[in-house]
């Protein structure tokens, strides 16, 4: 009972970078795929050049 | 306010990752936590591309197990931009610098706005010294890819893009794992960092591996000598090559210590207002600002010992003697040898990183006793009052002061007992343990890392570091035992506020 009264948000405020709610509709949206996409082929990329350099 | 309405128009389109519309269900989130913790671990793997191998030093030294990343990879800066970045953002917001309101829609997506911001700017700064001033990330002379051939300016360009991207990429895999995963991404890289060093200081097959050091004792390739000798004893408890056995015990006593201080806390009882036998507690937990704050302070730390790294690779110093700047000799502001400060300001305000640095009495320490004395006492004053002063504001900006927790009671029905339900009375309550418990928590933990540093730890992950990853793991593991609750009880979804 009190846990769920009272722990919610409160502690878990563990990021150093804070996310709100409330976002802007003009904000270009990313779609959490996209990031990992992105990511997996920059390492891909990189490490391909290595080989070719 | 007039910086508002100039930098909206920048600050509200800062790309964003899509919210999930929704409940994420608890396997999904933890396949997100896992594959941002996978993709982690890969980038670190992966070489820069155009860095001459060998021979760099790495500019971030002993903070590398806090701050992440991996050198001379492609996640070179690892969280330290983002880092630098929360600094700025604290303590403009600690001194309500920013006039920005955290409970207005329209001021929330200005905050997001401009962390981000800030964050690349930051990433910039930081990659900037790294890749043109000094050794950091020495480039190749040339470069030929395919057809076309690059100079060395140019390939000091193409290592800038590629820790640059490296930097905004950490930041926005940190956003999948707030908004769709278990945890921060922040959190989980810290973590991985941290268990890495860990693992690898218990394994690590040559010489300076837990294990394999102590292999070496038993078969008497590591002379110990006589018990009752200092060196012998020396050689048994303290240096890396040795049996490390005071660090392995301050590694598990941090351990215990963390764990016992999470369940720390002052309850102040609460009772509902209309439903009579409904009763609750409010925890000030003793590290009631979380063991966050400490980064910050040893961010600080860090960024000075940036730019005094960077001060002595110019003017032809490179990294010995005095610093040198506009033709003149600083012995002051600083003299480095092995890249390292050995006196002068930027040696005062060293963190103590080991026992190596100020166990005068051994032969590993050049310096005079008074000199070690004084870099300790500035390390621990740094610390513990720097641990406080972030604690304070970290508790108001992230909305666990006392004016932000009594209204969170009130809103929830609560009262104290014995006290009028009003906001302020509730408020006057929390002013009594709040902020002690904070100032208290937050100089504890400073004292606690500055005290794991100077005994020393297995991995060299130093005393902040573990603090973190075991705070860290401990809110993780809090946060999936509440995921779960939530799973198997779609119920108290609402009463945890609808979903997420």
């Amino acid at each position: 009972m009190d846990r769920g009264q009272n722990s919610g948000g409160l502690m878990s405020s563990a990021g150093l970078v804070r996310y709100f709610d409330s976002e802007d509709s003009n904000a270009i949206k990313i779609d959490p795929k996209t990031v990992i996409a992105t990511g997996v082929m920059i390492g891909v990329l990189v490490q391909l050049l290595t080989f070719v350099a | 306010m007039g910086w508002k309405e100039a930098a909206e128009p920048v600050l509200t389109r800062m790309p964003t990752v899509r919210r999930p519309e929704g409940h994420v269900p608890f396997k999904r989130k933890l396949t997100w936590s896992a594959g941002i913790l996978v993709l982690y671990f890969f980038l670190t793997n992966i070489a820069l591309l155009g860095v001459q191998s060998g021979g760099a030093t790495d500019l971030f030294g002993q903070f590398r197990s806090v701050l992440a990343g991996e050198q001379g990879s492609i996640l070179h800066v690892g969280i330290g931009p983002i880092v630098t970045a929360s600094i700025v953002l604290q303590l403009l917001g600690g001194a309500n610098l920013l006039g920005l309101d955290t409970d207005d829609p329209r001021d929330q997506v200005l905050y997001q706005g401009l962390q981000k911001l800030l964050v690349v700017i930051m990433t910039v700064l930081t990659a900037l010294p790294m890749v043109f001033a000094g050794d950091f990330l020495p480039a190749m002379q040339s470069l030929s890819l395919g057809g076309l051939e690059f100079n060395q300016t140019q390939v000091q360009a193409l290592i800038f893009a590629q820790i640059f991207i490296g930097g905004i990429l950490l930041l926005y895999m940190d956003e999948v794992v707030s908004k769709w995963g278990v945890g921060s991404g922040i959190g989980l890289f810290i973590i991985a960092s941290v268990s890495q060093s860990l693992v690898t200081g218990f394994l690590r097959p040559t010489q300076g591996g837990f294990f394999y050091n102590w292999y070496q004792i038993f078969t008497g390739e590591i002379q110990v000598g006589s018990l009752v000798s200092s060196d012998g004893l020396m050689t048994l408890l303290v240096t890396d090559q040795g049996g490390q056995l005071i660090a392995l015990l301050t590694t598990l006593l941090i351990f215990g210590i963390v764990v016992y201080a999470e369940s720390v806390r002052v309850e102040i009882p609460l009772s509902h207002a209309r439903v009579k036998g409904a009763r609750g507690r409010f925890p000030v937990k003793l590290i009631y600002a979380s063991v966050l704050p400490m980064i910050l302070v040893r961010a600080l730390q860090a960024n000075l010992q940036f730019i005094g790294q960077i001060l002595a690779m110019q003017g032809g110093a490179n990294g010995e003697g005095p610093i040198q700047l506009f033709g003149q000799e600083l012995a002051w502001l600083g003299t480095y040898s092995n890249g390292q400060p050995d006196g002068g300001f930027f040696y005062y305000v060293a963190p103590i990183y080991s026992p190596r640095d100020w166990m005068w009495f051994t032969a590993d320490v050049g310096q005079e006793a008074w000199q070690v004395l004084i870099r300790m006492s500035i390390d621990v004053v740094f610390m513990v009052v720097g641990g406080a002063v972030f604690a304070i504001f970290w508790v108001e900006t992230t909305d666990m002061g006392p004016e932000a927790t009594a209204k969170q009671i009130q809103n929830s029905g609560m009262q104290i007992p014995g006290f009028r339900q009003n906001v302020g009375v509730i408020e006057k309550v929390m002013e009594r343990y709040i902020p002690q418990v904070t100032v208290i928590g937050g100089a504890l933990v400073g004292l606690l890392a500055v005290w794991a540093n100077m005994l020393g730890t297995i991995g060299g992950v130093t005393g902040t570091g573990l603090l973190l990853a075991v705070s860290i793991t401990y809110k993780l593991y809090e946060e999936i035992a509440e995921e779960q609750m939530m799973e198997m009880h779609p119920m108290m979804r609402e009463m945890f506020g609808g979903g997420d």
